[in-house]
């Protein structure tokens, strides 16, 4: 469930986090992935203009994977087993020409190393010397994985199978060998493990029909049977490939978007974009290393007895008055409708104002499996929209005692590159909107405008500093270096690998290319005396650096604040000094949290 | 205020202008209290049986109390306007009122910042003013800046409906049709010389009517943050640089404040002390003191551990605040619906530094003008980590500046290949496509008006967000009225968030025509059942023809809700309230009793979790009730009867669900006349493993259960 967790962190509730586990009938068990790769001479074939061979493109996907499996989901299994082998080796060692590298398991650091030992010229020895090239038989090799993932005891949720190879006719003619295989391969997707093929460049084409026809998982979508891709030739297009089948989409949940009574189109909600977070960290017992688990107790000050949750309450601080409430009106109090989505209207896309961003968007798909006819009605809504340029006006309820929010759906449709695959999704991407609450009042300074010459100059800085913006180009420079110092400590490498920062401006190539037109551009702007790097004069810097002398809060003092509820006007150092002298016990450093435990002391010492 | 005596005088049927005042001044206070905001509050009465303030001297100002000096209102203000604040018999110039609030404003504000002074008269003007000195009065309260507002029973314009809601007035404005007593009408007079003294041009806007005043108080203020400025520099390569001003435009807020957990019997927070405390996964779960925990992280199966210094040591470094152009790029390079984050910087020229404002206003309109936008490195401070996002050019009539959002990192993105909607089996007919399009015709929100304007009814970025409202609501609610039950919605917020009418109206036709074209049959699924109360919901494989009818959806719920009545089944309301009201009107007799009884004997012998949840809601307002009227016998005779007969009858399951219901006997300390003790009740659900013979109680009646519910 992790995306559910990263998607609602926002959220504030921990306990209604723990329900939607729970909830949505989602599945639970671990994903899993086998890579099956050919291993056969062909597989090793370099290209003459130094582009990398199958194998050494398809060591670095693995590769990549593994890390992105590690980083993002390291519960999956992971598995790497070669075919077409000389040696074999595999866990009853019951078939021959089949390489079981690594078997089903939680990847990690060890693995990414043996992985790396794979890849290049001398991965290509290493696998020679090891491996070495030989007979092949599908049928074994897939037998070979069915067994890996029948020796699994736990749960899987998600199985699926990648054969990596050049060669569309593996087994040369044989036709005996070609059955085999193909009943293997129908036994494996019986027992639900999805079967895909990433065939690479081979002279004269990879003809699909030939054989891998019969083995592979027949698209989800019938109308099209995904025959007629071509063959991946460069490392990006096989990376990208293997990236959109790896992850299972998973739907954050499943609900009604209701046009009217008795109108409901089931839909099913899926995340698209989260802001991916460093994972907590794990707290170890130091002389063992082993992971410890937290306990929380909750108990009575005086008595010390353990305090059932009914006897506790929920309370907060308003006009000097603490206001109390049962727990479970708390939760009554968020409650304003069952999860959902209903239709409010429609509105022209130039009202959806760029502006109107408070959260990042969820995408929505129908499910035909909940209502039949979502499909048809969700895809005649979606054209509607489309054609005419509108987004649907929507009240949305994500889950149980969320309060709703208004969103647009906004129509995207679906968008394909030259048979070689989907770019976007038909669907509507699901945009929140912002209520009163959440736009702020700013005085906007009045400045003059520039003119049209130094608009123009500046033009052609922008023009010179063009690119294509991607939104797959920039990877988290503060992540990437945290898993990097990770791998290190996890390979007791000396110091972890140097990352590049992407989102560092290049400033040498910038300046470069503008050459003389920021000069220009500043001349006509800047007056000759104007530098903008410094700072403005300082307004309350006089005298030398000393620090103002601390002010100390008298009790009575700090009493009329608080019958008057000016704690809010003193500053936070004050605070904190009155926190310490009249022993208030503070865990927070915010403001608000010290003026509540300030108030809170004050109740219990003055008043009561 | 002017509490005077004609204040409670009112036409039969209307509401006395002194409640609606108070009204005015309550709601008034209760979003100061709520809003937190740091402005203080005086009150002074007019019209008082006696006199209290400063300068009352020689027989002057009499009749004016001082109720409440200048501070920051709370709830003890607010408890004194509810509970001291009456009606008095007397009568003052409303004039030195206005005197006396000026001399409070003036001595209390010495040494304190403020940015207003506000004076908020509410009068019915019934008092005959001496002019006197009106223009002395005048010149003072220009000369200490003091902003004046009126709040009037009526409206005071005769044309124009009084303060700025011209287009809403006359609609029910009690005295508003009535001539004015002649005090009024010079007091009104002289009210409109003050304003258009103070105020040439809309002076009189800053007169209210009780009726506006109150409908535009309704809700609670919104979340107000004073925008904190983020100075920086926008930097192009390495010496292109131009000083800029970030501000926060708009931003998922939320409340200020959490729920602080207390004791439930002392209400007190000390008394309730969390602790956590760690152990080691194994059998005996040995405690770990904290001093021997260290941190760690996981790389895939492997846990590296890493201390904290050691994390800070290599973490990745920047130079801190920044906000850095990589480059530029086409608008429709972006995508909306890639947008990350949860806000929208707008980012200007320092309000001081014009050159500034030149350079800022060239890129501006150099990109407005390419279409195109800036991608950034954006880093809000050294703690923070840097982020990559898009400034998009924006240009008002007022003012222009950029706007920053973030943009995704390649790892917060995810690809998902979804099936093509252009199948066969999905895609819709002409006839299907011309129902859509009339139905979105039938609900354009967005339509050009007589005038040929474009007029949006419903901008979602007014609505004040449900939640805080309602919280706040709730809030405010327990504090006045402790001990009662939190209140139903208001009115007013529900109507917020539904349809504007208009539309629902319009859109009836076209749904019913997409409801026709577009068959949508719900796919039964097995559910996993996990409380009583969503078995009960949903329960869908029921074998019942009369169910299969589809007569009514069970909405998702539990059994509390039942007891509040807010329940959406009908049928099972209809249950509930027809025991209610035969438990109501003839206490809990045998008669009735037996009633009762006989009829959950008949749901029970239809071995169904249906009806076993029904029997449950009547066993539950059959036990409330008892409790209610202080009888605990006969429901705890019966229970103990039915326990009895579980095993016989074969109703383990639903024994189960009684017991997680937690439906027990009535104890002592529930109802004084119970022979159970608190001990024997919570032990009674406990299920003993001898089983008794008792003779079940007679099911011969096989008729249709829900026909005999349906005539209870």
């Amino acid at each position: 469930m992790a995306e559910w967790n990263a998607y609602y962190r926002n959220e504030d509730d921990e306990e209604e986090q723990e329900e939607g586990e729970q909830s949505g009938g989602m599945v639970t068990g671990r994903d899993s992935l086998v890579f099956l790769v050919d291993a056969s001479k062909e597989m090793f074939i370099k290209e003459e203009d130094g582009k990398p061979s199958n194998f050494d493109m398809t060591m670095q996907v693995v590769r990549s994977v593994y890390t992105s499996k590690i980083t993002s989901s390291y519960r999956d299994l992971v598995a790497l087993v070669f075919y077409g082998t000389e040696q074999s080796k595999n866990p009853r060692n019951s078939f021959k020409h089949v390489y079981v590298y690594h078997d089903l398991d939680e990847p990690g650091a060890k693995r990414v190393q043996e992985v790396d030992e794979l890849r290049g010229s001398k991965g290509a020895q290493l696998a020679a010397k090891t491996m070495g090239s030989g007979e092949t038989s599908l049928g074994d090799a897939l037998w070979c994985c069915a067994n890996l993932y029948s020796d699994i005891k736990l749960r899987l949720s998600h199985k699926r199978l990648m054969i990596f190879t050049c060669r569309d006719d593996p087994h040369e003619g044989d036709s005996v060998k070609d059955r085999q295989g193909r009943t293997k391969a129908s036994d494996l997707r019986d027992t639900g493990v999805i079967i895909n093929l990433m065939h690479l460049m081979k002279p004269g084409g990879f003809d699909v029909s030939l054989y891998f026809r019969d083995i592979i998982t027949p698209p989800e979508d019938e109308s099209d049977l995904g025959l007629q891709l071509e063959p991946c030739a460069k490392l990006e297009d096989l990376q990208n490939r293997v990236r959109a089948k790896e992850k299972k989409k998973r739907v954050l949940n499943r609900l009604n978007l209701c046009l009217g009574e008795g109108i409901n189109v089931a839909v099913g909600v899926y995340s698209t974009a989260v802001p991916a977070r460093k994972p907590p960290p794990i707290k170890l017992y130091r002389e063992t290393n082993e992971p410890v688990r937290s306990k929380t107790r909750v108990f009575h000050t005086q008595t010390g007895s353990l305090l059932l949750p009914s006897e506790l309450k929920k309370a907060q601080v308003y006009g000097k008055k603490q206001i109390v409430m049962e727990t479970d009106e708390v939760d009554s109090i968020k409650k304003f409708e069952d999860p959902g989505m209903f239709l409010i209207g429609f509105k022209p896309m130039e009202k959806l104002k760029l502006h109107h961003h408070v959260r990042p968007a969820v995408f929505l798909y129908p499910e035909e499996d909940d209502v039949k006819g979502s499909s048809c009605l969700f895809s005649a809504l979606l054209k509607r929209c489309s054609e005419r340029n509108m987004f649907a006006l929507c009240r949305f309820t994500a889950r149980r005692n969320y309060s709703p929010r208004f969103v647009a759906l906004v129509p995207q449709e679906e968008e394909s590159d030259e048979g070689k695959g989907q770019i976007t999704p038909a669907g509507f991407n699901v945009i929140y909107l912002p209520f009163a609450d959440d736009i702020r009042t700013l005085d906007a300074p009045q400045l003059p405008c520039a003119s049209q010459e130094q608009v123009d100059k500046m033009k052609q800085i922008v023009t010179k500093l063009r690119f294509k913006y991607r939104s797959d180009a920039f990877e988290n420079p503060a992540i990437q270096q945290h898993f990097r110092n990770l791998e290190a400590l996890a390979l007791d490498m000396v110091a972890p690998e140097d990352i590049e920062d992407l989102i560092m401006p290049k400033v040498d190539q910038i300046d470069t290319r503008l050459g003389p037109l920021v000069q220009e551009f500043k001349d006509l702007v800047y007056p000759a005396n104007y530098n903008p790097e410094t700072k403005p004069a300082a307004k309350r810097k006089t005298g030398g650096a000393e620090k103002k002398p601390k002010v100390e809060l008298p009790e009575d003092e700090l009493r009329a604040h608080v019958q008057n509820s000016t704690l809010g006007k003193l500053t936070v150092p004050v605070l904190k000094d009155a926190c310490k002298k009249f022993g208030v016990r503070t865990t927070g450093t915010k403001k608000q949290e010290l003026i509540d435990a300030l108030i809170a002391q004050y109740f219990t010492k003055f008043m009561l | 205020m002017d509490v005077g005596f004609s204040m409670s005088n009112s036409a039969p049927g209307e509401e006395p202008p002194f409640e609606l005042a108070k009204k005015v001044i309550q709601k008034f206070v209760q979003r100061q209290v709520f809003a937190e905001t740091k402005d203080e509050m005086a009150l002074v009465l007019f019209g008082t049986d006696s006199t209290k303030n400063p300068l009352e001297q020689d027989g002057q100002y009499q009749n004016i109390t001082v109720h409440r000096n200048l501070m920051i209102p709370d709830f003890e203000l607010l408890e004194e306007i509810a509970n001291q604040i009456h009606p008095e018999s007397q009568q003052a110039d409303w004039l030195d009122a206005l005197v006396v609030c000026m001399d409070l404003l003036k001595k209390q504000t010495e040494g304190k910042k403020y940015d207003r002074l506000v004076i908020v008269l509410l009068t019915d003007l019934c008092t005959q003013a001496s002019p006197d000195e009106l223009d002395i009065i005048i010149d003072n309260l220009k000369t200490a800046g003091i902003t004046l507002q009126f709040f009037l029973p009526f409206p005071a314009g005769d044309d124009e409906e009084g303060g700025g809601d011209g287009d809403r007035g006359g609609s029910g404005h009690p005295g508003a049709g009535k001539g004015l007593s002649r005090e009024q009408e010079q007091g009104l007079d002289m009210v409109k010389h003050v304003m258009l003294s103070l105020d040439e041009e809309d002076g009189l806007d800053e007169i209210y009517s009780f009726r506006n005043a109150l409908e535009q108080l309704c809700m609670f203020k919104r979340i107000e943050r004073r925008p904190t400025a983020w100075p920086c520099q926008l930097t192009i390569g390495s010496s292109l640089s131009i000083r800029i001003v970030g501000y926060k435009a708009v931003m998922d807020e939320r409340l200020k404040k959490t729920w602080i957990t207390v004791d439930a019997q002392t209400n007190k927070r000390d008394d309730v002390k969390r602790e956590t405390v760690y152990c080691l996964d194994d059998d005996n779960e040995t405690e770990v003191q904290k001093e021997d925990i260290i941190q760690g992280f996981r790389y895939g199966s492997d846990i590296v551990p890493f201390s904290k210094v050691d994390q800070d040591q290599m973490k990745y470094k920047h130079d801190g605040k920044c906000f850095a152009v990589l480059g530029f790029t086409k608008q429709s390079n972006i995508h909306r619906h890639q947008f990350i984050g949860n806000q929208v910087i707008k980012v200007f020229a320092p309000k001081d530094d014009e050159h500034a404002g030149v350079a800022l206003s060239a890129l501006i309109r150099a990109l407005d003008e390419l279409n195109m936008v800036a991608i950034v490195r954006y880093a809000y401070d050294r703690r923070c980590n840097p982020q990559v996002g898009a400034a998009f050019p924006c240009i008002k009539q007022h003012y222009e500046c950029l706007m920053y959002i973030q943009l995704p990192f390649m790892e917060d993105l995810s690809h998902f290949t979804f099936p093509s909607l252009e199948n066969k089996k999905f895609v819709p007919t002409e006839a299907q496509l011309s129902a859509v399009d009339s139905l979105i015709d039938s609900m354009m929100l967005v339509e050009k008006d007589e005038s040929g304007e474009q007029k949006d009814m419903l901008k979602v970025h007014h609505i004040p967000n449900p939640a805080f409202q309602r919280h706040f609501q709730c809030l405010h609610h327990r504090a006045v009225n402790p001990g009662t039950p939190l209140p139903p919605m208001e009115p007013w917020l529900k109507a917020a968030l539904e349809r504007p009418e208009v539309i629902s109206e319009r859109c009836q036709a076209p749904l019913e025509e997409v409801k026709r074209k577009f068959p949508l049959t719900a796919v039964e699924k097995k559910k996993q059942l996990k409380t009583s109360a969503q078995i009960f919901g949903k329960d869908t494989g029921e074998p019942d023809a009369k169910k299969a009818k589809g007569d009514e959806e069970e909405e998702d719920y539990n059994l509390a809700d039942i007891a509040e009545g807010s329940v959406t089944s009908v049928r099972t309301r209809v249950i509930v309230f027809i025991f209610f009201c035969l438990v109501v009107v003839t206490p809990v007799s045998f008669p009735v009793c037996q009633q009762l009884t006989h009829r959950i004997e008949q749901l029970l012998s239809n071995k169904n979790t249906h009806y076993y949840m029904k029997s449950i809601t009547c066993i539950q307002a059959f036990r409330e009730q008892s409790v209610k009227l202080g009888k605990a016998d006969l429901y705890n005779s019966y229970l103990q009867s039915l326990k009895r007969s579980i095993p016989n009858r074969g109703l383990e399951v639903f024994w189960d669900l009684l017991v997680q219901d937690a439906v027990t006997l009535i104890s002592k300390d529930e109802v004084e006349g119970s022979t159970v003790s608190k001990n024997e009740a919570n032990q009674f659900l406990i299920t003993d493993e001898k089983k008794e013979e008792v003779a079940a109680p007679t099911t011969e009646d096989t008729g249709d259960v829900d026909d005999l519910l349906d005539m209870m």
